[in-house]
């Protein structure tokens, strides 16, 4: 079991390792970390984690300002429909008044 | 609401439970933010998905000009969009990070999948500029089918053939070997959730756009 549990341990650590082989020269990364502004150096706290939490958190509020977004446009629809059916109410109230029929 | 829709948001929440406490192998520089897989590259799975249903609506439409297919293929662009606004600005945060720049022009991917969305932005504007629906159908219809087969030269041909800080350039694919196999048990669900999500939301765009039309007609039967 342990020898095993090695094994796939190991077996990670390289499938790891042929990233950062291949790439890691030309990632700077975090290099001139001591000279950025407090905030960075926050987001680059802990091993990277608040990084996922940035992207987590631009994923959510692209989807969500597109949810209100279409909120408002469903409410001026309903507004509209609202709007379209009092007028033809009031048309069909104006249609039976006799000075209307006077006129026509 | 139809039932796979709850499906969805179940499977999301998991999906973001799961990606934030798998333990992750340890790769320098990527760190924690290797976990960003599971958040960055559904975005651009999803946006090929959402573009590519743009296009076979387009095509349906130029084979029978129904307007209903038009409007479909408005709303998965949208959507695709959506996403792929999201893949980018996600991917400068992460490449502030590991690249240490929030943007580069030393990497073809990043500056080609910008091409692409303002490919797609261009149909919306395109989309604008007409009044009459058939017309306005018809040609943002041929556009999409021109827009669309961008997209394999645009991120996966051209990138490849040049040096890159992405993993996975210079003709290897990104997913090969070189992903630790534990970020596959979240990133192939993150994938299916997030395309699952992004039919969610074309399904309400479509039927907002469907009462929209609707609407209208009704207003110039009645005015004529």
């Amino acid at each position: 079991m342990r020898i095993a549990d090695l094994q796939e341990k190991i077996d990670t650590t390289t499938a790891a390792d042929t990233l950062t082989e291949s790439y890691s020269q030309q990632w700077e990364a975090m290099s001139q970390l001591d000279q950025a502004g407090p905030v960075m150096q926050f987001m680059a706290s802990n091993d990277l984690i608040f990084v996922v939490l940035g992207v987590s958190l631009i994923i959510w509020l692209v989807l969500i300002g597109f949810l209100i977004r279409l909120d408002k446009k469903v409410s001026s629809l309903e507004q509209q429909l609202e709007n379209t059916e009092s007028e033809n109410r009031q048309s069909k109230e104006t249609m039976y008044t006799p000075q209307e029929n006077e006129l026509e | 609401m139809k039932p796979w829709k709850y499906a969805v948001a179940i499977w999301m929440t998991l999906v973001i439970i799961g990606g934030f406490l798998i333990e992750i192998p340890e790769i320098p520089i990527l760190l924690e933010s290797a976990r960003n897989l599971f958040l960055h590259v559904p975005m651009w799975f999803t946006m090929f998905v959402t573009f590519g249903m743009g296009l076979v609506y387009s095509i349906r439409y130029l084979n029978c000009e129904r307007l209903e297919l038009d409007r479909k293929a408005a709303a998965a662009t949208q959507v695709g969009l959506l996403f792929g606004v999201c893949g980018l600005l996600t991917g400068s945060l992460w490449a502030r990070f590991t690249w240490g720049t929030w943007w580069t022009f030393a990497e073809p991917k990043m500056n080609l999948a910008a091409l692409a969305m303002l490919i797609y932005v261009a149909y919306l504007v395109l989309r604008t500029a007409f009044d009459d629906p058939e017309q306005r159908a018809k040609l943002a219809a041929v556009y999409n089918v021109f827009a669309a087969t961008t997209i394999p030269f645009l991120l996966y041909i051209i990138p490849r053939q040049m040096a890159s800080l992405h993993p996975g350039a210079e003709g290897n694919p990104a997913f090969s070997e070189i992903t630790a196999p534990e970020l596959r048990y979240i990133f192939y669900p993150a994938v299916v959730g997030f395309i699952g999500l992004a039919i969610w939301l074309f399904d309400v765009l479509d039927r907002y756009k469907k009462v929209q039309q609707q609407l209208k007609q009704r207003t110039i039967y009645e005015n004529s």
